[in-house]
């Protein structure tokens, strides 16, 4: 066995959590150690965790208030994060995302063991025992059809791209199943968890098959809760299942709780209210100007960190005054990030000089800011962009915003007020329009804008996070932003398996992007939760998640 | 009689056949579509000319529109985009009766606190009883309801802790506990409501205090609570029930708002989200029933001013 294996061995043996692999598996290429946390970059993601004071105690419910959409509990399906955090208790995944304070790991879920015989072959052993809520057994068999489900172009799952290299799944045994692809994609440890990556989540096929269209809302999965009922508009309600195959603290099953109720509250304040009320045991979602309320609160306890996203300021490149590079590259380093971290996200956010992200660890390079290699303010700097160029006079331009989280994690319009005095010391006059909704993802779609603002959430690889948004021609490109050297840079990356060589190549591209301003990046921003005191044992895992599995009422 | 009745049912329908329309084409014209909003994030042109495909929405305005009307007076109200379940259920089974107990508590509340009010500040006029009183009616007419709403959140129910503070339960399951929930937001829709009744109330009941009969009827000895309620009260709700009826469609408006602030899953709240997602069926489907209970409403309107007076019986 080679030096490098050796090594990937043991980083692996390090990261892989051991309570839940009977035996460690080993990797090939290094794809599963995507998202390491080195132990100094702790204070980044900074998590709150709520530490376990007292001894589990079993039973009871807790109410709990959803301030975010939820689509459809089909995860195949769904692009809502409201959603995805309701799927991360009634599912399972192959792998799931796991944070222990430090790291950012994948682990094995339903998979129990993963080996790669080659870079483009994954043997997956699967976890035995395990029930569907509907109490079938859980085999290869359903391995197989979900991955086929995504890729098949007639169910047109929104997700099927990311097993656009799937080549064939094949079935060894009833717990053993063989999935091969044709290129060695480095994404695929994100794609296969349960939760944010939603290719790899777990559905029940006959109750797909036998429900059609109204199986989202009626989800059948293999995890430790199941749904009972989900009154539109108004409430979920989720029961324990009691053949659920992962083991608590004290032997017995998961979860400790009989009940969660998710009541779809959306409007803010009332959320909120309700919280303090002690209605409500706890919020999935804690918008920025509620934070020093809650924060000052006795009984409450809120807890977050950086996840994996991104703000920035969109310009469209096609469309005149930010066709012309320097105008775009002087609004980059025109506008002052401190003020906006401060007054729009209340502080709670760091500054982004890249798409990639904290949580990504491998890959996030802790200077980047600090380097001034990227962008940054400086006001001199802008001034010299602006007289470069060719449109000399004032430029107008409209920046359209829209309220809810769809703004830039709920600040878009405070953020543009806050810019638009900055542009205007550069000469650029900016008209702040507020859109609602449906017809900001219209214009946005369709480039029928010249400037926007997005808090763009992705999945834990910087694959996601990159290529789909800049590269020329792809769907989430709204800026249509094209430069061939970046793409190729990029494309490069999606298939490289030595992490170093892979971070180089994302390091290069970063740069390229940063000094082409298609955009101003803005801020990674924190995700906060809040649980009344009451809760215990709740693990914060910096990636779109609520988990109830291990939680107790005090 | 029955003419009459023929008549007011051909135009009924007339008039729901060009409100239809009227808010099909509208909506139609907003930008953005239920395709855009259901794919998110995970927008590109191929899903999205697939799923447009698939829900038929890429086929012209009349056809769609032909459609719909082709299935909905066959009873199939269509589904909802988002979450596929049958508008009719969505609509009449879950979120109507919601708004229903809303508007009645809000009503009902209204009523009691208002008329009263009313008559007392008509008999005792021009003293600190009117004007104290006549002063909250136009606080309270004027009051933002979203507003009102989170202040009695945040007032009764976060800080004294009286009342909860948002849900809903049905009254038909458990009264105590449904009438409880519905206390802060039948305050908050029937308060504006309230203002103006009172303030009706009062100058109808002033007016009539001056009429000849009742100033027969007290030259006859008639006095006191015989004279408010057995003479002067009949000509009183005249106007008041006019107003209450014409003025019901504000309170559709209210429970909109109030449906949002306290997470109530009435009608309101169900248009507000279903036009924002560009949901087409539902909001069709809502707008029709409401325009249908808005007769209703007018009917009997109709029907108990002719109780009340009269001289318009032979009409």
């Amino acid at each position: 066995m080679g030096r490098d294996e050796h090594e990937h061995k043991a980083k692996l043996a390090e990261t892989i959590r051991g309570d839940l692999v009977t035996r460690r598996t080993f990797l090939k290429g290094t794809a599963i150690l995507g998202a390491a946390v080195a132990a100094g970059r702790a204070g980044l993601l900074a998590p709150r965790e709520v530490l376990a004071q007292q001894k589990v105690k079993r039973g009871g419910q807790i109410r709990v208030a959803w301030v975010d959409t939820v689509d459809t509990l089909d995860p195949h399906f769904t692009s809502s994060l409201g959603a995805i955090k309701v799927h991360d208790n009634v599912y399972n995944g192959i792998l799931r995302v796991d944070y222990d304070g430090k790291r950012v790991s994948f682990v094995p879920d339903l998979a129990e063991k993963w080996e790669m015989p080659d870079p483009v072959t994954h043997v997956l052993t699967l976890r035995k025992g395990v029930k569907f809520h509907n109490g079938d057994d859980f085999t290869a068999e359903d391995i197989k059809w979900n991955q086929e489900r995504l890729k098949d172009p007639q169910v047109k799952s929104p997700h099927g791209w990311k097993l656009a290299y799937l080549d064939k799944v094949e079935i060894l045994d009833k717990h053993k199943v063989k999935v091969i692809f044709t290129k060695p994609y480095q994404f695929l440890p994100v794609a296969w968890t349960g939760s944010t990556g939603r290719a790899g989540t777990i559905v029940n096929r006959k109750a797909v098959e036998k429900q059609g269209r109204a199986y989202g809302r009626n989800p059948v999965g293999t995890g430790p809760f199941k749904l009972v009922e989900w009154v539109e508009n108004d409430r979920i309600v989720l029961e324990r299942n009691p053949q659920y195959w992962e083991k608590g603290a004290d032997g017995k099953p998961l979860p400790y709780l009989d009940k969660v109720t998710i009541l779809l509250i959306r409007e803010e304040s009332t959320a909120v209210g309700a919280l303090l009320a002690g209605e409500v045991d706890g919020m999935d979602l804690v918008p920025f100007q509620f934070l020093p309320l809650l924060e000052k609160n006795p009984a409450v306890n809120v807890v977050g960190g950086v996840e994996g996203n991104y703000t920035y300021v969109g310009m469209n490149n096609k469309k005149p005054p930010f066709d012309d590079k320097p105008l775009r590259q002087a609004v980059a380093f025109a506008i002052d990030r401190k003020p906006i971290i401060e007054q729009a996200y209340f502080g709670g956010a760091i500054q982004a000089c890249s798409a990639i992200s904290p949580p990504m660890t491998d890959f996030y390079n802790l200077d980047q800011c600090s380097s001034k290699r990227a962008q940054y303010f400086d006001l001199e700097k802008a001034k010299a962009f602006r007289a470069q160029s060719k449109y000399k006079d004032e430029v107008e331009v409209e920046w359209m915003v829209v309220g809810g989280y769809t703004g830039s994690g709920g600040v878009g319009p405070r953020m543009a007020e806050l810019v638009q005095p900055m542009l205007a010391k550069i000469g650029i006059k900016v008209r702040i329009q507020l859109f609602e909704q449906a017809t900001w993802h219209k214009k946005r779609n369709t480039g029928d804008f010249q400037m926007y603002d997005e808090g763009w959430v992705a999945d834990l690889d910087p694959d996601e996070t990159i290529y789909p948004e800049w590269v020329t021609g792809k769907p989430w490109n709204f800026v249509g932003y094209t430069n061939p050297e970046f793409d190729k840079l990029v494309g490069d990356a999606q298939f490289e398996a030595d992490v170093k060589k892979r971070k180089a190549l994302y390091d290069k591209a970063d740069l390229v992007l940063a000094l082409d301003a298609p955009c101003a990046f803005i801020a990674h921003f924190k995700v906060f939760k809040a649980l009344s005191k009451k809760v215990q044992g709740f693990k914060y895992i910096p990636a779109d998640s609520m988990r109830f599995h291990a939680i107790w009422r005090a | 009689m029955l003419q009459y009745a023929g008549q007011r049912l051909v135009h009924t329908l007339i008039l729901l056949w060009l409100i239809s329309v009227f808010v099909f084409v509208l909506m139609k014209m907003a930008p953005g579509d239920p395709v855009m909003i259901m794919l998110g994030s995970d927008y590109n042109p191929e899903s999205y000319a697939l799923l447009k495909h698939e829900l038929g929405l890429d086929r012209s305005v009349l056809v769609q529109y032909l459609i719909w009307v082709w299935r909905f007076v066959q009873g199939d109200w269509g589904y909802s985009y988002i979450s596929g379940e049958y508008v009719s259920k969505m609509l009449l089974q879950d979120a109507l009766p919601v708004t229903l107990y809303l508007s009645l508590g809000s009503l009902m509340f209204a009523l009691i606190i208002a008329i009263p009010s009313g008559i007392l500040a008509a008999l005792k006029r021009n003293t600190w009883v009117d004007y104290a009183g006549m002063g909250l009616a136009i606080f309270f007419n004027s009051f933002p309801s979203f507003y009102l709403g989170i202040v009695l959140i945040w007032v009764f129910g976060v800080t004294l802790g009286w009342f909860p503070t948002m849900g809903y339960h049905p009254p038909a399951e458990d009264l105590t506990k449904g009438i409880y929930h519905l206390i802060l937001p039948s305050f908050t829709l029937g308060a504006w409501y309230a203002g103006l009744i009172a303030r009706i109330t009062r100058s109808s009941l002033v007016d009539v205090l001056n009429e000849n009969y009742i100033k027969v009827a007290k030259a006859k000895g008639v006095q006191g609570r015989a004279l408010v309620y057995k003479h002067a009260m009949r000509n009183v709700l005249i106007p008041v029930v006019t107003i209450v009826g014409l003025q019901l469609g504000g309170m559709l408006r209210g429970a909109v708002m109030t449906e949002v602030v306290f997470a109530l899953p009435g009608i309101g709240r169900l248009v507000t989200i279903a036009v924002l997602n560009r949901e087409y069926h539902l909001v069709q489907a809502t707008v029709m029933v409401i325009a249908i209970m808005f007769i209703l409403v007018n009917l009997s309107v109709d029907v108990l001013y002719r109780y009340l007076n009269p001289r318009v019986r032979e009409l």
